[in-house]
């Protein structure tokens, strides 16, 4: 098969031939995708996949008269074939032999027999109306009847009315009585016939249906029947899809040697032009309803890589180990995003796709550090004996669900990646070189990490990926566009006979938030329980909604935006009112971080656009707000957390009161977290400054009696502005002792200006208020001036020239250090004289 | 070094304007009787004074420790009174400890304080200071001597001015001292700090010189102007803004809601004075009790901007 050769091993020629044939392939398999998949075999059947049904093909090609070798494969391919309950009827049908089976269809029917019976009495619904023996016969409605028992040789045949029989099933011809003929080649011989017929059947409505009814009895989940076993058939986003596959198809040069790689450039632009080709067919199913230069630009970058990887090919391509070095930059792929997207479908797809052997370690293994260590190396250093030796692809899944001890698979990767760096780093010398270190190394270092790892998880930002995240390439998964689902749906439903609408297929899909896992199960129950999908009874229906906690984001645009009412909900919309608040609430408490909840609803709710000339609805939000904080402080005193309870209801207060239509313009709350932080950072700097005092001084200084009462005058008095820049003995003496008054008062207090670089801010800068950037500046050491720096607002206060400035770091330096040096500065009584006096 | 630390008194014999207060508290002294004493007084800068009296004291500031000051109480504290002081010879019995912003302590603290003043009372005195005495115990409150100090008067305060202008061989014009002592509200430090500023700036006082006004005042001012200019909820955000401008440079909400509020009823009707005196003082309230200060001064402006907004309405139409 020509897709599958393309898809197993991008073969340059074979996609060439394609095209020039005019011959898109995608366009074939996009007919596959709808009609029928798994016809084509994308992936190779014998992989030991079980195929959920009948191959059509098969049975096309094979007729109906090898009734126990079909038996047998029918027997592998779909689970008891014949289902229990119809063996049943066959079974009691053929004791009550008078059953025809002449027709196919007629054999359902059981009542015109017995009544047609009854009339020449062999059979009555009383024992007592026959003639000789009899027996008990039960029809499957339960009817209860007598049959007459015929004595050899009457009639030819048995019972009465098997004489109809008999010229059409011959083996019943010569049995005698009724149990003549063994029970097993009885149940042996119905299960043949139902097959055949099941057979015919099938073979009669394929080009209607497709597929035979499945057996219900231990049918599998949709989830795993319908599951894509093609790269074709993935129902993730496209360009996710392609970026993976490239990603994966990067590691061919080390996996696989060189001449995989030397081919992949020309697979890359053929996959390009494909692409290309499939924008322009997209209108059937919208792949690329977003931006379509995605993918586009990313495969020029990637083509370009391939390039560079090419060239190095050709120069070590003697030496296959030292392709190792040609592996992705990224050697993890870390893919992530909500539930029931198919994260783990597009995992193992692509890896086999790319001719790997899957290996998944998920939540439910051992996964601390000891017991995952030997398993990886496995993964990445051995190959199977068995015959066909693919390599191994790593696929961990639920990689955030590990905590505590199952952190030990991120560390494992992480210092497969960390040594490897260390290696490259100090290994840049030639390819042998590197090899044989690699070897000596090889028993006690570190083995590098030669087989793509797949990271699968949820959430993205989970503290444990932190450090994975940053190595890692990391794909967001985004939720495929409904008519998608629906179109997938659609087509799963139709094989499953199952009816439904699209409207209401649709309305299921946006109600699980797309997550098709959810839908197909919903689907299954429903068809079990032989229920058709109605819309209204969505949520008291059987759909379970997903308790997960949505992103905090989330939380406050279900806050601060009002649903859109239909007019249909206009009518009820007490009710409406009702179940939105007790969305709101479950919504909020969920998340349960109230604190960051509250700020963000503090944050952004004054610039929503609310009607509220008189802010008294403004009062009543803030009044519930304080409420919120008050309550969270004593949660928080008394750790009764119980009354965390009620902080639900004030946001949906607020959320009644203010939320509006519109999209909110939601930001995250990061004045608070800033003012808290900056009011520390700031506390801090003055507390430094103030053990940096003499405690004579600092004792009587609260940084809030600073703040509040000093700063201001303090800066008046440092920088006054009768001082000259003139050499010292150029001042009067008022002047001098306003000097050493300045520094002494400096001293005491530890101020110096010290030299710094000026940043300008841009808005001074634009003023032209400073110097200019050249001029070296001195600014106050502590700065001080920052605590009267408010945003908006212009304080009086001069600073002094840059001379005076000067002359006052010189001054103070000096005084500081020998207080004898400068005979008109008085040292002051307390200051302890300095080590060079005390020697 | 400034004026304020210049002549700030050094024993209690040269306390000017709370002599009342310190005669009191030498004749405690004398009588060897030193218990623990509250000073609960408001921006005073006599206050310390009280602990210089002594040449054999710890002074501390527990509530620096944040909330786990109560480490330093059982800890610390407990430590330091349990051992007698060395060069004990019967005459110095006891240490003294100095606490400072008692009120600022944690509950938990305060708890493990009052057993420590009881038990060791033999080795160790304890002076406790405080701006308000409502937020210390009762328990602690109890075992205590309680001395107020109040905030100086405008005449006292004037005539510390004269006291260090003659000092500093200065001449004041008439009326310079009463007007910086108006100006500085009561708060000796204050007004010293404004008498120097005069001074730096220009000395020869003119007769109607004024020292330049705090700038965080200043900001509250214009802030004022903001809140009675326009009335809706994009100005409150406006606001917002500004207030966090003050909280980030350390000023505390409390100091912010008070100068506000003192702002505000300047330019307001006097019909709605007492109401919005009345809402100052519930959201301060909710302010002590919450963590999130700028949700309470925010509700505040809110209010006021309500009630502001329908008097108005209701008065021009």
């Amino acid at each position: 098969m020509e897709a599958d050769m393309d898809m197993e091993m991008p073969d340059p020629e074979e996609l060439e031939w394609m095209e020039s044939h005019g011959f898109p392939p995608e366009e074939e398999e996009e007919d596959a995708y709808f009609d029928d998949p798994d016809d084509e075999g994308f992936v190779p059947a014998a992989a030991g996949v079980v195929q959920p049904r009948v191959p059509p093909q098969e049975t096309a090609v094979s007729p109906t008269k090898k009734p126990a070798d079909e038996a047998s494969e029918g027997n592998l391919k779909r689970p008891p074939p014949p289902p229990p309950q119809e063996q049943g009827d066959e079974r009691s049908k053929r004791r009550n032999v008078d059953c025809e089976d002449s027709g196919d269809d007629d054999w359902l029917r059981y009542s015109p027999p017995v009544a047609e019976v009854v009339a020449e009495t062999t059979i009555s619904r009383f024992a007592s109306d026959i003639r000789g023996d009899c027996i008990p016969i039960t029809a499957p409605n339960g009817e209860r009847v007598y049959a007459k028992l015929a004595t050899d040789g009457s009639d030819g045949g048995g019972i009465v009315g098997s004489r109809q029989m008999s010229h059409i099933s011959k083996p019943n011809f010569n049995h005698k009585g009724l149990l003549t003929e063994s029970f097993h080649s009885l149940s042996s011989r119905a299960e043949q016939e139902a097959l055949a017929k099941a057979l015919l059947e099938s073979t009669e409505t394929q080009t209607v249906e497709g597929c035979p009814v499945t057996p219900q009895v231990t049918e599998q989940l949709w989830v795993e029947k319908y599951s894509p076993n093609s790269f074709t058939e993935l129902l993730s986003d496209e360009h996710t899809n392609r970026e993976v596959l490239l990603w994966l198809k990067q590691w061919d040069s080390c996996v696989f040697g060189s001449h995989i790689r030397a081919t992949s450039d020309d697979v890359l632009s053929a996959l390009r032009r494909h692409s290309s080709t499939i924008q322009k067919n997209s209108s059937i199913r919208n792949f690329f309803s977003k931006n379509k230069g995605g993918p586009v630009t990313s495969q020029d970058n990637m083509l370009q890589k391939a390039h560079g990887g090419n060239s190095e090919d050709l120069t070590s391509s003697f030496n296959k180990r030292s392709l190792t070095d040609n592996a992705p930059e990224q050697k993890v792929l870390l893919l992530c995003g909500p539930p029931g997207l198919g994260k783990t479908t597009l995992a193992h797809v692509a890896a086999k796709h790319c001719g790997y052997r899957v290996v998944e370690i998920n939540a439910s293994d051992d996964r601390s550090a000891s017991s995952i260590e030997p398993k990886i190396l496995d993964v990445i250093q051995m190959n199977s004996i068995m015959s066909d030796s693919k390599p191994k692809c790593l696929v961990i899944d639920e990689i955030d669900g590990s905590l505590g001890d199952g952190k030990g698979a991120v560390e494992v990767i992480l210092k497969m990646i960390n040594a490897e760096k260390h290696n490259s780093s100090d290994t840049k010398t030639s390819a042998e070189d590197t090899q044989v270190r690699k070897s000596s190394r090889k028993g006690h270092k570190i083995p590098k990490l030669m087989r793509p790892v797949i990271c699968i998880c949820n959430d993205l930002y989970a503290p444990a990926l932190r450090q994975l995240r940053q190595v890692a390439k990391v794909h967001m998964f985004v939720q495929p566009t409904i008519s998608r689902v629906v179109n997938r749906l659609k087509y799963i439903c139709k094989k499953e006979r199952f009816k439904t609408s699209p409207i209401a297929l649709s309305a299921l899909a946006e109600y699980t938030e797309c997550d098709i896992r959810s839908c197909l199960n919903t689907l299954q129950f429903l068809n079990k329980k032989r229920e058709a999908l109605n819309i209204s009874g969505f949520d008291s229906q059987v759909i379970g909604r997903k308790d997960i906690s949505k992103s905090i984001l989330d939380v406050w645009k279900q806050v601060l935006q009002k649903k859109r009412l239909k007019r249909v909900e206009k009518v009820d919309s007490n009710s409406s009112t009702d179940r939105d608040i007790g969305s709101l609430f479950s919504l909020i408490s969920n998340r349960g971080d109230y604190d960051v909840t509250m700020d963000g609803i503090h944050e952004n709710f004054l610039r929503l656009s609310y009607h509220d000339p008189m802010l008294q609805k403004t009062v009543k939000c803030l009044d519930v707000l304080g409420v919120s904080d008050s309550l969270m402080q004593y949660v928080y005193r008394t750790q009764q957390m119980s009354l965390y309870v009620y902080q639900p209801p004030i946001a949906i207060t607020v959320s009644r009161l203010v939320a509006q239509v519109e999209k909110p313009n939601i930001e995250w709350p990061k004045a608070l977290q800033r003012c808290r932080t900056m009011l520390l950072e700031k506390k801090d700097k003055l507390k430094t400054w103030q053990n940096q005092m003499s405690p004579l001084i600092s004792r009587h200084l609260s940084v809030q009696s600073f703040v509040e009462d000093i700063a201001s005058p303090f800066l008046h008095i440092i920088s006054p502005m009768s001082l000259r820049p003139v050499a010292l003995n150029l001042l009067s003496e008022r002047e001098k002792d306003e000097l050493v008054q300045l520094v002494d008062t400096m001293v005491s207090y530890s101020i110096t200006y010290r030299n710094t670089k000026l940043i300008l801010e841009p808005q001074e800068r634009a003023n032209g208020l400073m110097v200019s950037p050249e001029v070296p500046s001195l600014s106050l050491d502590p700065s001080i001036s920052d605590i009267i720096n408010f945003k908006g607002y212009q304080s009086e206060h001069i600073a002094l020239s840059l001379a005076v400035k000067q002359v006052l770091v010189h001054e103070v330096s000096g005084s500081s250090n020998f207080y004898t040096w400068n005979p008109i500065f008085v040292s002051p009584a307390y200051r302890l004289p300095p080590l060079q006096l005390l020697i | 070094m400034l004026w304020v630390d210049k002549y700030r008194p050094k024993t209690l014999d040269k306390v000017t304007v709370h002599d009342q207060v310190a005669q009191n508290l030498r004749k405690l002294v004398k009588m060897e009787n030193k218990t623990w004493k509250i000073d609960t007084g408001t921006r005073t800068l006599e206050l310390e004074l009280v602990m210089l009296s002594s040449a054999h004291h710890v002074e501390m500031n527990p509530s620096d420790a944040g909330f786990q000051d109560r480490y330093v109480v059982q800890e610390v504290i407990k430590e330091m009174a349990k051992n007698r002081p060395i060069d004990a010879k019967g005459k110095r019995a006891f240490k003294v400890l100095v606490l400072n912003e008692v009120d600022k302590l944690s509950r938990e603290a305060q708890h493990s304080l009052r057993r420590t003043m009881e038990k060791y009372s033999a080795s160790c005195r304890l002076i406790l200071c405080c701006n308000s005495s409502s937020k210390v115990t009762e328990a602690v409150r109890s075992r205590c001597l309680n001395v107020r100090v109040n905030a100086p008067s405008e005449d006292q305060i004037v005539q510390v001015l004269e006291f260090i202008g003659k000092k500093e061989n200065l001449v004041l014009p008439a009326g310079f001292a009463a007007r910086i002592a108006t100006q500085s509200n009561r708060n000796l430090r204050r007004a010293i700090l404004f008498f120097e500023t005069c001074k730096v700036q220009q000395y020869p006082f003119t007769s109607n010189q004024v020292a330049p006004p705090l700038d965080w005042e200043q900001y509250v001012c214009e802030i004022a102007a903001d809140i009675m200019k326009e009335q809706s909820p994009k100005r409150l955000y406006a606001v917002r803004q500004k207030f966090y401008e003050l909280l980030v440079n350390c000023i505390p909400p409390q100091s912010i809601l008070k100068k506000l509020l003192a702002e505000l009823l300047k330019k307001l009707d006097s019909d709605l004075k007492h109401e919005i005196c009345h809402w100052a003082a519930h959201y301060e309230h909710k302010m002590r009790l919450g963590s999130k200060a700028i949700f309470h001064l925010e509700a505040f402006v809110a209010k006021f901007m309500s009630i502001y907004k329908e008097f108005l309405v209701s008065t021009f139409g």
